[in-house]
C-alpha cells in the first residue's frame, strides 16, 4: 500500500512548504526594506551576469537581506490562478542567480507528493473499469471512451481535436499555436485519472498504439515541416517563462536516478508523469515517436544533428527523452496499473 | 591559428561528501590538457559554494592543490555545516556546486571570472562515511557520472583523467583496487598502471576519427575474494576550423534561366561546397557568419536584382571505415525581385565562397553563375476563341478560361483580362480574376440575354494587359448560343445544391447550369469520402475542393466548394475551413445556413467530431 497522504503543507522529509512567489510577492511588498531591496536586485540582475552583480556590493547587500525573505525561497503550483505571474517573479530572481547556461535547472514548482496509487483508486471509482485486468482489451480506446462519459473531458478533448485538425489554408494545415493553448487546457483542466489513462495506455497491437500516439493530434501539435537542433529547440523555451518552467520542473522529476529503485527521483511516478504532461502545448511538446508496442520511445520534435562541438550535450538532453529509465519506468508502471509499494 | 589555451577534458565532476570527514581529505583529480607544449597548468577554486536554490556560501571547506588539481577537505563538515549547506534544498539529496579555474599561469589575485572553468558537484551526505565493507564494487571503482571526455584535435598529448578514486583510496586503504582500459589495438591512449592516469599519446585528428570507445575495467580484491566492474569510457574529439571548402565532382558552374518564372524568391540554381569540418547549426546566425558567400560585381541593377542564399546540413563520410561529420554548404541564387517581362540579357555571375576561420591559402572558392535571362511575349495563342453557350445557361455558368501564351507557367507576372464590351445590346457574359489566377473565367453575367431570340453570335475583343510593363494584346472572341428554350419547372429552388436525390435533382435548374438543369454527382466511397454524392450545377467544376472566383459569387452556386457554415453529418471540412471537402452518403446545401451530410437509406445516428475519432 501507498504511503498516507501527507498533512497538507508538508512534503515527506518534513521540509515546510514555502508560501508561492504571488503571495511572498506581496509579503515583501508591505514591508518598506523588502521591497526596496526586491527592487534593487531587480536592477542589478537585469542584463547582468551572476559575478558581476555579486561584485557589486550593493547588489550583494541586497541578496544577503532577500536570502531571509519568503520570496527566496518561494515557489508555484501547477495551474494555480496567476500562474505565469507566479513563475515571472520566480525567473526574476533566479534567472541571474542560478547560471543561466545550466544543463539541469531547479524546478519552480512544487514538489509532488501524491502518488500513482492515488490515481489508480480515483480512475477505478469514476470508470468502473480497473485498467489491469481486462488484458485484451485496447487500454487506449477504453480511455478514450472513459474520456467521453464526462462532460469536461469530453468538451476538452473534442476542443483540442477540432482546433488542432482545422485546416487554415493549402500552405499552413492548422493553427498550432491555438492547438498548443487548447492541449494546455485540456491537460491543466482535466483531472490526471482521465489524460494520463489517454497518454500512457499500455498496448499489445500496433492499433492501440498508434492511436495512443494520435492523443495529442501530432500533425499539428509536434511534427514540423523543419526539424530543429535539440539546444536550438532547448533555448527557444527557455525564451519562455512558462516552458522554461516545465522543462525544469521534468528534469527534476523525470531525472534518471542510480540511487532509486524505481530510477526515478524519490521512486515518484506520478510526479515525473506529471510534469511529462505538463510539457505538452509548449515548444518542447513530447510524442512517441513511433506506434511501436514493444519499445516506447519518447522525444520532443529535435534532432541532434549539426550540433558541431556541442553533440555530446545535445545528446545527453535528448536522452533525458529517448533513453531516461525513470520515464520508461513510469509510462510502464501506469500501463500496468502497479505503482511502487512504499512502506508507511 | 586561433589559441585555445589550457582547456578541460570533462565539463563535470562529481564526488559525494560526508559528514565528519576529516580534514585532508583527498576528493577528486581534476585535469587539464595543453594547447601548445610548454604549458603548465594551474587550478584555483572561485571562492563561493553554490547551494542549489540559488543560495550562495562563502566557501571553508574545499581547497585545490594549484599544481596537482587535486581537490580536498580543508576543513572538516559537521552536523552545524551540514545543516547550513542544506537549507533551501527541498530533495532528500544536498548538492553545492564549485567552480575550479584553469590558467596557464600562477593565480595572482583570486579572481572567478576567467571563461576556462569546469563544475564539480559534490553530494553532500547526511551520514558519516560509509565502511568499506558495505560499498558495492561499482561504487569503489567509479563515480556515478558517466566516463565521457572530450579533446580537442591537433593539440599535444596528455593525461587528461586519473580512473583511482582519491576519496576511496583514502578511505578504503585496505582493499586493492586496481584498473585496467581496455582498448582496440592501434588507439592513441595509454593507461599507467603506476598512477592509474589514462593520456592520450598523439595529436588527433577528428576528421579521421572523432569518437574511441573503451572500456575500464575495475577489480576489487579483499582477502580472496574478487569482484569485477566495467563502464564505457568514451572520448569525443573536438572539432576546430582545419580544413579548406572543396567542390565535390569539381563543379563549380550552373546555368540560371528566367523564363516564365521570375518573381522575387525564386531559386534559379544551386551550387555546393563541401567541408570536412563540421558547422553548427546552432547559433544560425554565427555560422552564417563564419562561412559567407558574396556577390562579386560592380553593376548595382545585379546587386538589387539577385541575392545569395546559404543554408547547410551535416553530412557524414567514412575517410576509413568510422563515420565522421562534416558539412554540405549550398549556395543558391535567388530572385531578390520581380523581373520585368521585357528585360532581356545574359552574364556571369561569381559567388565567393569563404570560409573565414581557415587559416590555410585555400580558404576561398568561387562559384560561376551564368544568367540568362529572357524575355517573353505577351501574346494569345494564334486562334481565336469561340464558346458555345446554351439558351437555357443560367447565371454564374461557366463557358470557359482565357489563356495567354504559357500563362500557367507563369510566376510574378501580373496579367488582367478584361472583355471590350461589343457596340450591341447583347451582351450575356462578363469575365473574373481571382487574386492569384493567371487565366480569366468566362461566365454568364446576365441569362435573359440568353433568351433573346435577337442575339445569336455575339464578337467581343478580349485584351491581356501585364501589369507591370503595361504590356498588352488583344483577340477576338465569339460566342455562339444554341439549342431551344426548355419550359421552367416550377417548384425549383434557386440552388442544385439543396436537392438530395437524382430525379429531383435533374428535373431542376439552378445558378450556374449549363444547360438548364443540373447534374448529379453519384458517389461510390464508402464511408467519409470525397467522392460523395451530391447535385452540382456543374460536375467539371463544383464541387472540385476549391471556391473559385465565380462560385464565390454568390452563396446558391456551388455552397460544396464555399460554405462557411455548419456542416451537419460524417464530414471533413476543406481548405481554409470551406466547403465540404469529404462527406458521408449525400451531401446537400441550404444557400447561407446549414449544409448536411448523410446516407439516405438508413436512418443512422449522425457523427460529429468526437465520434470520428472515436473508431
Amino acid at each position: 500500500l501507498a504511503a498516507p497522504p501527507s498533512p497538507p503543507g508538508q512534503d515527506p522529509q518534513g521540509w515546510r512548504a514555502p508560501v508561492d512567489c504571488v503571495r511572498a510577492n506581496e509579503l515583501c511588498a508591505a514591508e518598506p526594506s523588502c521591497s526596496s531591496r526586491y527592487r534593487t536586485l531587480r536592477q542589478c540582475l537585469a542584463g547582468r551576469d551572476r559575478n558581476t552583480m555579486l561584485a557589486n556590493k550593493e547588489c550583494q547587500a541586497a541578496l544577503e537581506v532577500l536570502q531571509e525573505s519568503p520570496l527566496y525561497d518561494c515557489r508555484c503550483k501547477r495551474g494555480m490562478k496567476k500562474e505565469l505571474q507566479c513563475l515571472q517573479i520566480y525567473w526574476s530572481i533566479h534567472l541571474g542567480l542560478t547560471e543561466g547556461e545550466e544543463f539541469y535547472e531547479a524546478s519552480p514548482y512544487e514538489p509532488v507528493t501524491s502518488r500513482l496509487s492515488d490515481i489508480f483508486r480515483l480512475a477505478s471509482i469514476f470508470s468502473g473499469m480497473d485498467p489491469a485486468t481486462n488484458s485484451k482489451s485496447n487500454h487506449c480506446l477504453d480511455a478514450a471512451k472513459a474520456c467521453n462519459l464526462n462532460d469536461n473531458c469530453k468538451r476538452l478533448r473534442s476542443g483540442y481535436i477540432s482546433t488542432c485538425s482545422k485546416e487554415i489554408s493549402a500552405t499552413e494545415h492548422c493553427s498550432r499555436r491555438k492547438c498548443h493553448k487548447a492541449l494546455r487546457q485540456f491537460f491543466d483542466r482535466v483531472p490526471s485519472e482521465y489524460t494520463y489513462r489517454l497518454l500512457f495506455c499500455s498496448c499489445k497491437d500496433q492499433a492501440c498504439a498508434e492511436r495512443r500516439r494520435q492523443t495529442i493530434v501530432p500533425s499539428c501539435s509536434y511534427e514540423d515541416k523543419h526539424k530543429p537542433n535539440c539546444l536550438e529547440l532547448r533555448n527557444v523555451c527557455r525564451a519562455d517563462h512558462l516552458c522554461r518552467s516545465r522543462l525544469a520542473d521534468f528534469h527534476a522529476n523525470c531525472q534518471a536516478s542510480f540511487q532509486s529503485l524505481t530510477s526515478c527521483p524519490a521512486d515518484n511516478y506520478q510526479a515525473c508523469l506529471g510534469s511529462y504532461a505538463g510539457l505538452i502545448g509548449f515548444d518542447m511538446t513530447p510524442n512517441y515517436v513511433d506506434a511501436s508496442t514493444t519499445s516506447i520511445t519518447i522525444s520532443p520534435w529535435c534532432s541532434c544533428k549539426g550540433s558541431g562541438n556541442l553533440e555530446e550535450e545535445c545528446e545527453k538532453f535528448l536522452r533525458d527523452f529517448t533513453e531516461n529509465p525513470c520515464l520508461r519506468n513510469a509510462i510502464q508502471a501506469f500501463g500496468n496499473g502497479t505503482d511502487v509499494n512504499l512502506t508507511p | 591559428r586561433a589559441s585555445f589555451g589550457l582547456y578541460f577534458p570533462r565539463k563535470e565532476y562529481s564526488e559525494n561528501v560526508y559528514i565528519d570527514q576529516p580534514a585532508g581529505t583527498p576528493l577528486l583529480r581534476i585535469h587539464a590538457l595543453r594547447d601548445s607544449h610548454g604549458e603548465a597548468a594551474h587550478f584555483h577554486l572561485c571562492q563561493n559554494l553554490v547551494i542549489s536554490r540559488a543560495r550562495s556560501h562563502e566557501n571553508h571547506w574545499f581547497q585545490i592543490r594549484e599544481k596537482t588539481g587535486l581537490l580536498y577537505l580543508s576543513r572538516s563538515i559537521d552536523r552545524e555545516d551540514f545543516n547550513m549547506l542544506s537549507v533551501g534544498n527541498w530533495m532528500t539529496l544536498s548538492k553545492v556546486m564549485l567552480y575550479v579555474f584553469l590558467s596557464s599561469h600562477p593565480f595572482q589575485e583570486k579572481e572567478c571570472d576567467s571563461a576556462t572553468r569546469t563544475t564539480v558537484v559534490l553530494s553532500l551526505i547526511n551520514a558519516t562515511a560509509p565502511a568499506c565493507s558495505s560499498l558495492t564494487a561499482r561504487q569503489l571503482c567509479f563515480t556515478e557520472m558517466d566516463l565521457s571526455f572530450h579533446i580537442k584535435e591537433n593539440k599535444p598529448p596528455g593525461t587528461f583523467h586519473q580512473l583511482q578514486l582519491p576519496s576511496v583510496h583514502h578511505l578504503c586503504q585496505n582493499l586493492s583496487i586496481s584498473y585496467k582500459l581496455l582498448a582496440a589495438e592501434g588507439m592513441p591512449f595509454r593507461y599507467n598502471e603506476n598512477t592509474t592516469g589514462v593520456s592520450v599519446t598523439q595529436r588527433l585528428d577528428r576528421e579521421e576519427r572523432e569518437r574511441y570507445e573503451l572500456i575500464a575495467k575495475c577489480t576489487v580484491r579483499e582477502g580472496f575474494r574478487e569482484m569485477q566492474v566495467e563502464v564505457p569510457f568514451l572520448v569525443n574529439v573536438l572539432d576546430e576550423d582545419d580544413s579548406p571548402p572543396f567542390l565535390p565532382n569539381g563543379t563549380d558552374t550552373a546555368d540560371a534561366v528566367v523564363e516564365f518564372n521570375r518573381k522575387e524568391g525564386t531559386v534559379l540554381a544551386t551550387l555546393t561546397v563541401c567541408d570536412a569540418d563540421t558547422t553548427p547549426i546552432y547559433p544560425l546566425e554565427s555560422s552564417r557568419k563564419k562561412y559567407t558567400g558574396t556577390i562579386i560585381t560592380d553593376d548595382p541593377w545585379i546587386n538589387e536584382t539577385f541575392r545569395v542564399e546559404h543554408i547547410f546540413d551535416e553530412i557524414h563520410f567514412s575517410p576509413n571505415g568510422s563515420q565522421v561529420r562534416g558539412t554540405q554548404h549550398e549556395y543558391k541564387l535567388v530572385l531578390n525581385k520581380s523581373i520585368s517581362v521585357t528585360e532581356h540579357r545574359s552574364f556571369q555571375l561569381d559567388v565567393l565562397v569563404n570560409d573565414t576561420e581557415f587559416h590555410g591559402p585555400e580558404r576561398s572558392v568561387m562559384l560561376h553563375f551564368n544568367v540568362s535571362i529572357l524575355p517573353v511575349s505577351i501574346q494569345f495563342p494564334n486562334t481565336t476563341y469561340q464558346f458555345t453557350v446554351n439558351r437555357n445557361a443560367e447565371r454564374f455558368a461557366q463557358i470557359g478560361k482565357i489563356c495567354i501564351e504559357n500563362c500557367m507557367k507563369f510566376r510574378g507576372v501580373n496579367i488582367t483580362y478584361k472583355l471590350l464590351s461589343p457596340n450591341i445590346s447583347c451582351y450575356p457574359v462578363s469575365i473574373l480574376q481571382g487574386r492569384e489566377d493567371k487565366y480569366g473565367s468566362l461566365y454568364v453575367n446576365d441569362s435573359s440575354v440568353l433568351r433573346r431570340p435577337e442575339c445569336k453570335e455575339i464578337q467581343y475583343t478580349i485584351q491581356a494587359t501585364d501589369k507591370q510593363s503595361r504590356k498588352h494584346t488583344k483577340t477576338l472572341l465569339t460566342i455562339v448560343l444554341e439549342g431551344s428554350l426548355l419550359k421552367k419547372e416550377e417548384d425549383c429552388p434557386d440552388s442544385c445544391a439543396v436537392s438530395k436525390r437524382y430525379a429531383e435533382c435533374e428535373e431542376c435548374g439552378g445558378l450556374g447550369v449549363l444547360t438548364g438543369r443540373c447534374q448529379w454527382r453519384q458517389g461510390n466511397g464508402k464511408g467519409i469520402t470525397t467522392n460523395y454524392s451530391t447535385c452540382t450545377p456543374s460536375i467539371k467544376t463544383c464541387p472540385d475542393g476549391t471556391c473559385d472566383v465565380v462560385e464565390s459569387k454568390d452563396p446558391a452556386v456551388c455552397p460544396q466548394d464555399c460554405t462557411s457554415g455548419n456542416i451537419i453529418g460524417g464530414h471533413g471540412k476543406g481548405t481554409g475551413n470551406l466547403g465540404i471537402k469529404s462527406g458521408h452518403g449525400i451531401c446537400y446545401c441550404f444557400p447561407k445556413q446549414n449544409c448536411y451530410c448523410e446516407k439516405d437509406d438508413i436512418k443512422e445516428q449522425l457523427c460529429d467530431d468526437v465520434c470520428k475519432t472515436v473508431i
